[in-house]
């Protein structure tokens, strides 16, 4: 009875796990590089600014939908921010429970697209791949506007922008307000040199 | 008093009539349309090319020049008008497969403006030719081009603001003043006759027969200026005369405007009324000056009382003035930023700089020099006032020439954002449901931006949720980058988020909210059809399906007003041309949130019907198309 339990049991890790490589979550990217098949997206989706998220990797040999393991040590990840104005390596860390499956923790804090280039080897097979946000692959971050309540908070990059916008605009006043002061105190020399 | 307030009250009704009325934009002969299209691949070459532009053109002095990849010509014969309207046509010689640039210059028949553009198209598979040159280029106006229309607008100028300043101020009294008025009156139709051959000149062979007969008109203008200083005639009748004839000369100003390029009476009033008002005012200063405060030694009450009424006069003008150049600049400008970022906006940036200084000065003659009578002050203050009217004239002239942003393109969707330092323009031509081609212009000040890593646009349904569909777009030409597809599947709103990924930056984002609807003459083919339970579109890609080409039919399934997902979708040819036939059943693929692609290899000419069905056969809609030869 055992027997045939441990059997079910690791038919079921088996189906489970060809059942996640086969039909992964609809917003990740799927793509095929050499003889692996690669998986990309967030732990979290939809991913908002501020919130604590993770890169998701799946890697699998294409034919056999095996997971492949050992890739933290032989794969580097870097997460891009629109055209490159911010850029970040990512350490991979496998999931001991998933072999094949790696995450990365990150909190994204802008709103929009998203890259994460892998680079390295896996098996003999040289990966230099970006897999980029958007339709039908994985979710840009947003700024969760939509699902706060019952207040809506500016996401803490917007409130850093706001505040060195606004930071600009007090030097500026200073500014203008000594100019006026300067010529406020000019205007009263021709009346003093009148007496 | 009694005619100043007459006065006041006249312009004030002009002002507020030309206010209530309607608001366009105006400009050059620009691209509208063609036949072939921009970018269209054709499978059987064309016989000839048609353009159809936003002004009419004058055949005259425009090319509609064809060119292949070696940059051989293929075009036969004259370019002519066609029969639609604002339309040239050009004849083709034989053409073979390949990929053809169409370079066309034309000329407008209202104002005479040149105008340049090119777009592209290909026969056969191949891939289609990059442009050289950002379409819709306007050439830098000419120096003499530029001098003529200054000249000309100091002459009317001067022409009327004298006659109102003799008529409405101070009439000219003893010989000295007399004398001084007549000179200005001959110089004033010197400079309009001078201004109107000069933009003949300008013009040379290109000048069209209406702009050649109005500029006719204005250096008559000139000369019955110059006619009215026969002796014979009296002072008060000599006046009059010459400001019939200033107005006549505004008239034709306003006539080759580009106000008039597009007929709207609405703008039209406010170009005339601006010519009228500073008109009014600037002659009227060079003749406080050169008749008044010159020709004698006027001091006291009559000199305040003079300088107090003229004040009267320019304040009025000068209010009329600025209301009307404010709502010109409106209609002219798309965005703020224009002022600094367009040749027309910096031209009309330092014609206001120049305003500011002159009401300056002009503040001074009115609150301290007129007041105290003071009379050195008061001709110091407008040598440099009239000094700076001149170069008013000047900016004037290079404005007049210069192409607005504000540029009727003839497309069903076109809007401008600025994008954190950034011109995004997204042009639809025909915003249709079905295959549309969606242009997106990026600029940064007047530079194009060729260095963009990607440009995407993101499409979501505001109505239904169609889910979101992305097409990249190519640079077709320096900032212009150019996506062809068919993600505004249905009628509705859509939102199309443009994304331009420059390298080491942050993306930058616009959004633009496109309405999409079948409207006559776009050339839409896209049918809204039912089933027992469902709502469908269906359109064909090509739009207009060539007997022997592979034809595309894409079904938009509706349950509920919801997309309809996961069904099975079949297309069977039930007929030709009315009649039945048995015919070809093709499998559908779903290819996104309710949206099934149904592919027939090809056909042959005629009307086809096909039945489509979704899901169980009580689910069918017959739609029915034609194929081309």
């Amino acid at each position: 009875m055992t027997r045939i339990l441990s059997v079910a049991a690791a038919l079921a890790v088996v189906v489970g796990s060809v059942g996640i490589f086969a039909s992964p979550a609809l917003a990740h990217e799927t793509r095929s590089v050499g003889p692996y098949t690669f998986v990309v997206g967030w732990v979290t989706e939809p991913a908002i600014v501020g919130q604590a998220n993770a890169l998701f990797l799946g890697v699998s040999e294409t034919a056999s939908g095996k997971g492949v393991e050992g890739l933290a040590k032989t794969l580097t990840a870097q997460v891009i921010a629109g055209g490159g104005a911010a850029t970040k390596s990512l350490g991979l860390s496998a999931d001991a429970d998933m072999p094949g499956q790696y995450t990365s923790d990150l909190v994204p804090t802008r709103a929009g697209d998203y890259t994460f280039r892998f680079t390295g080897t896996v098996g003999t097979t040289k990966i230099d791949e970006k897999f980029e946000s958007g339709p039908n692959r994985f979710d840009p971050v947003t700024d969760g506007a939509d699902l706060q309540f019952p207040d809506q908070v500016p996401p803490a990059g917007d409130l850093a922008k706001q505040l060195a916008d606004a930071n600009t605009k007090v030097t500026i006043a200073m500014a203008l307000a000594a100019v006026a002061v300067v010529l406020s105190f000019a205007s009263f020399i021709p009346a003093l040199r009148r007496r | 008093m009694k005619r100043l307030r007459t006065f006041a009250l006249v312009a004030a009704l002009a002002l507020a009539g030309a206010a209530a009325a309607g608001a366009p934009a105006a400009a050059h002969a620009n691209y509208v349309k063609s036949n072939p299209a921009a970018d269209a691949r054709l499978v059987k070459p064309p016989t000839e090319i048609r353009v159809a532009f936003s002004e009419p053109p004058d055949p005259k002095g425009s090319q509609i020049q064809v060119l292949d990849e070696q940059g051989a010509r293929w075009d036969e014969g004259a370019t002519l008008a066609s029969d639609e309207p604002n339309g040239l046509k050009v004849g083709l010689k034989p053409i073979g497969d390949g990929g053809y640039t169409v370079a066309w210059t034309t000329v407008s028949a209202v104002d005479g403006h040149e105008t340049k553009g090119s777009f592209a198209f290909v026969v056969g598979n191949g891939p289609l030719p990059s442009l050289p040159d950002v379409p819709n280029a306007s050439p830098a106006p000419t120096p003499l081009e530029v001098a003529g229309r200054a000249i000309g607008y100091a002459g009317i100028a001067l022409a009327l603001g004298c006659a109102l300043f003799g008529l409405i101020v101070h009439a000219a009294t003893g010989p000295a003043e007399v004398r001084r008025e007549r000179q200005l009156f001959a110089f004033a139709g010197g400079a309009i006759a001078i201004g109107s051959a000069a933009l003949v000149l300008a013009e040379g062979d290109r000048l069209p027969p209406r702009l050649e007969l109005l500029l006719s008109l204005r250096l008559l203008t000139g000369i019955a200026v110059i006619a009215a200083l026969s002796p014979r005639l009296p002072d008060r009748s000599r006046r009059y005369t010459v400001l019939v004839a200033g107005i006549a000369a505004a008239l034709t100003a306003t006539l080759v405007s580009h106000a008039t390029a597009l007929g709207n009476v609405k703008d039209m009033a406010l170009d005339l009324i601006h010519v009228l008002s500073i008109s009014t005012w600037s002659g009227g200063v060079v003749s406080l000056l050169w008749i008044y405060l010159l020709a004698g030694g006027r001091q006291g009450d009559a000199l305040r009382r003079t300088a107090w009424r003229f004040s009267l006069v320019a304040l009025t003008s000068v209010g009329v003035l600025v209301t009307a150049g404010v709502l010109q600049a409106l209609d002219r400008l798309v965005l703020i930023q224009d002022l600094v970022e367009t040749p027309y906006g910096l031209a009309l940036l330092a014609k206001m700089a120049l305003l500011v200084v002159i009401l300056a000065v002009a503040s001074l003659n009115l609150l301290r020099y007129g007041p105290r009578a003071q009379r050195t002050g008061l001709v110091r203050g407008t040598i440099v006032e009239a000094g700076l009217l001149a170069a008013v004239f000047v900016a004037a002239g290079i404005l007049t020439a210069l192409a607005p942003p504000a540029q009727p393109s003839g497309a069903a969707f076109d809007e401008t954002q600025h994008v954190a330092g950034y011109r995004i323009e997204l042009v639809v031509p025909t915003s249709i449901p079905g295959r549309n081609r969606f242009v997106l212009r990026v600029h940064q000040g007047l530079t194009a931006v060729t260095v963009a890593e990607k440009v995407a646009l993101r499409f979501t349904m505001v109505e239904h949720d169609m889910g979101e569909a992305e097409l990249v777009a190519d640079e077709r030409a320096p900032g212009e980058y150019v996506a062809t597809g068919s993600p505004t599947a249905m009628y509705g709103t859509w939102k199309v988020q443009a994304i331009v990924r420059l390298p080491g930056q942050d993306d930058i984002r616009a959004l633009f909210t496109v309405p999409i609807s079948q409207q006559s003459g776009q050339g839409a083919t896209a049918v809204a059809l039912t089933t027992k339970s469902l709502s469908l579109v269906v359109f064909p890609d090509p739009t207009l399906p060539v007997a022997g080409a592979p034809i595309q039919l894409s079904v938009i399934a509706l349950d509920g007003g919801q997309p309809a997902t996961g069904r099975t979708v079949t297309g069977t040819i039930t007929a030709k041309d009315g009649q039945p036939t048995g015919g070809q059943t093709f499998t559908a693929t779903e290819v996104g949130a309710g949206r099934y692609r149904i592919d027939i290899p090809a056909l042959a000419q005629g009307k086809w019907t096909l039945r489509i069905q979704i899901g169980g056969p009580q689910e069918t809609a017959d739609y029915t198309f034609s194929v081309s030869p």
